[in-house]
């Protein structure tokens, strides 16, 4: 029966998404809207119009910066539903505590041995996916790169390490204050950029045009890029620490 | 039929989203529902993506030994967005799937259902 | 202020992301800090209303590129909507006060009130965007804050229909993000007024076709729209009370507003296709009033009552903006205002009532009307205006959406409309009957007493706004009337 339902409610998707695309543009083809209409004046445009020339950058972080706020603020609500969802419940009143604490069962878990071979490895890499990280984070207007892919690198990263390092007591304890203004560097970084463009050129997210504010623009786009990265990766990390059990 | 030929990456990315769909509806286990929900969101994204490609078309950097044409910009933002997006809901979604299993030991649905 | 419009976005939410960190693990703070953020977006919804009666609509280019190259924002009468959405999450924040702090765990406390005022952000950015795919993140924020809302107070239901509300609501995003590509593949513009304008250029019968009903199906799903309503009736009903406020009055008619978009966006593009989602969106619309109402009957738990009472009048604002009138449409737009502050009501009542006697049902409410007096005045109220009565609030927006039927010639659902009032009547009786009229059969009912001054100040507040939103409400229509009227010209061209 669910298969049935399933079967029909596929199918009453599926056709009508056959039969629209199939009267879509050519794949490929060089005179539809897609490169002839917004697309032809963004490439046109740069890299003068925004300092990048890694055209997708200056859409993410230009162009269209307000949906890469969005989504950072997305990132972040993402963290903030997974605590919320998986804090321990146990001192709320009147609530019943029939349930064994997740977080307990892993306090007292033995973690599993790290091979010193994955130690080594990882002792030894660690400073060089660091280095290329920041390096994809300060270059992606220039070469593919960016924000996020350097914050993922760094937030897997930091994920390894805390596996290695947790059994060991070695992770470290960084003060609650500092990992919660980490997590918000995104969505900061966005919204002090937000106010400069304001000041400087009368709208907000708008970075200065080129060439007088040439050095201030791309320190702008530095500013948010590394707002990215470093929040998504304290993120990611948080995501990590919550879901397991910390 | 002619027009299902030229625009073959559509179609398969319309197969993909179909196999996601059917997962989600059809499957008991929570956690393959989910792998649904991802296959879904997968097609979304190689659809947009080949939306804006170009015959014989580079990666969109206008570098100064760059040569056109290049393939449009735009959906490749809207994709990087949408797989932030897509990797927040899953986080959200195996959180969930975690609490309702320290609840309830079982993550099929039909047996979820009983307990309601 | 000239950046008024973003400011009104952006505050709310870099203000949630440093919520955690200026409150850790203090809750007070993140309280205080939520409603502060609130009540400054509110003086921000007021400029910005004002600005719209006085100049009509007005646009803000986000980062100075003019449209269509950069992001537009973009306030018309249906943004003003972000008034009530101010309004209700000041009333919510303060009925948190007392009532989060019991229901929700120390630790989870202060990302309560970061979610809250992410919704917040989201649902602001939401209504006046003039972004196709900024529309679609800010709907993603929403969707996001909701489902971990609906699972944050715990127990054995909500997390599960939090779940089950996620697969339903991702899948609907996925879905309207397919038809934002699509809709970018036929005109290569994201921007809603530029590709209104383009679609109607564009020969393609059967993209715009296969875009306006995935994305129509998609906006239904979030607007709980018979038969894609299953995911409400749980997740609105295992939700701490305050967020079923929220999620009834405000986030399920995100839906709503997404359709109104969809309307604005292909109203050039393909008659013969919106003409058909209008026949759609009737019969749907009134099956929800029938199966919402029809559902209620038969529940024992109050919360869920009420969940398929939003079930039910989702459906006439869908009725209401399938008959496509003038009228009807306007009748749609004022019951999405009025029906948020009466669900707000009874939910909040309702909150309140389960709270101090820890019963949810109407077998153990029984009696309950006498020992918390107030709040069952608020409830009854609400359930009057939920019935339509006149002058209460719920009158107005389904009296337009029946007058708008005979307009269109469809009087069989103007029929529908007054009649079922009687099966609104039938289960809104059993709550009072259960509340005022039936010996007490619980222990707890006779040691409860009212319920404590921050739960009842915004209960009471929100029922006087039921007692006098239904004779204000030619105020809302003359805010939406020139939008309407743009939404129902005929095609260009």
């Amino acid at each position: 029966m669910n298969r049935l339902l399933a079967s029909l409610a596929t199918a009453a998707v599926g056709i009508p998404m056959l039969a629209g695309v199939a009267q879509l543009p050519r794949v490929g083809a060089p005179g539809a809207p897609v490169h002839t209409h917004v697309a032809a004046q963004y490439l046109a445009g740069s890299p003068d119009a925004t300092g990048a020339e890694n055209v997708v950058t200056g859409v993410l972080l230009n162009y269209r910066a307000f949906d890469t706020f969005g989504e950072v603020m997305i990132i972040f609500a993402a963290l903030a539903a997974v605590l919320a969802v998986l804090s321990p419940v146990a001192e709320a009143i009147g609530m019943p505590k029939d349930q064994p604490s997740g977080t307990e069962h892993a306090r007292h878990r033995r973690a599993p041995p790290v091979s010193p071979i994955v130690a080594f490895v990882l002792r030894l890499t660690a400073p060089f996916i660091i280095a290329f990280a920041v390096w994809m984070m300060l270059k992606g207007h220039l070469t593919p790169g960016g924000g996020f892919q350097g914050g993922a690198m760094i937030g897997a990263l930091l994920i390894l390490l805390s596996i290695m390092l947790e059994r060991d007591n070695l992770w470290p304890r960084v003060p609650e204050r500092l990992v919660r203004g980490l997590q918000a560097a995104a969505p900061l970084a966005f919204g002090v950029v937000a106010l400069v463009g304001v000041g400087l050129t009368g709208a907000v997210l708008a970075l200065p045009a080129s060439p007088a504010g040439h050095g201030l623009r791309e320190l702008m786009m530095l500013t948010l890029e590394a707002g990215i990265g470093i929040g998504g990766a304290a993120i990611i990390l948080g995501l990590f620490l919550a879901i397991r059990g910390d | 039929m002619d027009a299902l030929w030229w625009n073959l990456d559509y179609v398969a990315a319309v197969i993909l989203f179909c196999i996601g769909l059917y997962t989600v509806v059809a499957r008991n286990n929570l956690i393959k529902k989910l792998l649904g929900l991802n296959i879904m969101e997968t097609a979304v994204f190689a659809f947009i993506v080949t939306t804006g490609s170009v015959d014989g078309g580079a990666a969109p950097l206008v570098g100064a030994d760059a040569l056109p044409p290049f393939a449009s910009p735009v959906p490749h933002a809207m994709v990087l967005t949408g797989i932030v997006v897509a990797v927040s809901v899953t986080a959200l979604a195996l959180s969930l799937i975690v609490a309702v299993y320290r609840d309830h030991r079982t993550l099929e649905a039909d047996e979820l259902r009983e307990i309601d | 202020m000239r950046h008024w419009l973003p400011a009104v976005v952006m505050f709310p939410l870099v203000a949630a992301a440093l919520t955690p960190f200026l409150a850790l693990s203090r809750a007070h703070v993140a309280r205080a800090w939520a409603l502060l953020v609130v009540a400054l977006t509110s003086v921000g919804a007021v400029f910005l209303t004002s600005r719209l009666v006085i100049e009509g609509p007005f646009s803000y280019a986000m980062g100075d590129w003019s449209r269509p190259y950069g992001i537009e924002l973009r306030f018309d009468g249906f943004s003003a909507a972000i008034l009530f959405v101010c309004l209700i999450h000041l009333l919510v924040g303060v009925y948190s006060s007392h009532y989060a702090a019991r229901v929700i765990s120390a630790t989870r406390l202060p990302w309560y009130y970061t979610l809250l005022l992410l919704n917040f952000g989201g649902m602001i950015g939401f209504a006046v965007t003039g972004d196709l795919f900024n529309l679609f993140i800010f709907m993603e924020l929403v969707s996001v804050s909701s489902y971990a809302l609906v699972a944050i107070g715990g127990g054995r239901v909500a997390p599960l229909a939090a779940f089950r509300y996620l697969l339903a609501g991702a899948s609907s995003s996925v879905l309207i993000l397919f038809c934002i590509g699509v809709i970018y593949a036929l005109t290569g513009s994201l921007n809603m007024a530029d590709v209104s304008l383009r679609l109607g250029e564009t020969q393609a019968p059967a993209p715009i076709a296969l875009a306006l009903g995935g994305l129509a199906a998609g906006f239904m799903v979030k607007a709980a729209l018979f038969p894609l309503h299953a995911w409400l009736p749980d997740a609105h009903a295992s939700a701490p009370s305050p967020i079923s406020a929220v999620l009834s009055g405000v986030v399920v008619k995100l839906g709503i507003l997404g359709l109104l978009r969809v309307y604005q966006v292909f109203h050039d593009a393909g008659g013969a296709q919106v003409a058909a989602l209008n026949e759609v969106l009737v019969w749907l619309g009134a099956a929800s009033i029938l199966a919402g109402a029809f559902f209620a009957l038969f529940q024992d738990e109050i919360k869920l009552i009420l969940a398929y009472s939003t079930i039910s009048n989702i459906g006439y604002i869908v009725l209401g903006l399938g008959l496509a009138s003038q009228q009807s449409i306007t009748g749609a737009t004022i019951h999405v205002l009025n029906h948020a502050l009466i669900k707000a009501t009874l939910f909040l009542a309702a909150g309140a009532l389960i709270h101090q006697t820890g019963c949810r049902t109407l077998h153990e409410l029984r009696g309950a009307g006498h020992a918390m007096p107030f709040t069952s005045f608020a409830l009854a109220v609400g359930l009057l205006a939920v019935i339509g009565v006149p002058p209460l609030a719920g009158f107005p927006g389904k009296w337009y959406v029946a007058l708008g039927a005979l307009s269109a010639g469809r009087p069989a659902f103007a029929m529908l409309v007054v009649l079922s009032a009687v099966l609104v009547s039938a289960y809104s009786a059993r709550i009072l009957n259960a509340l005022y009229f039936q010996p007490p059969s619980h222990e707890r009912i006779l040691a409860t007493h009212e319920a404590p001054t921050s739960m009842l100040l915004p209960v009471l507040i929100l029922a006087a706004l039921c007692l006098v939103a239904g004779v204000l409400a030619r105020f809302p229509a003359a805010l939406v009337g020139p939008a309407v009227a743009r939404l129902i010209a005929p095609a260009a061209g």
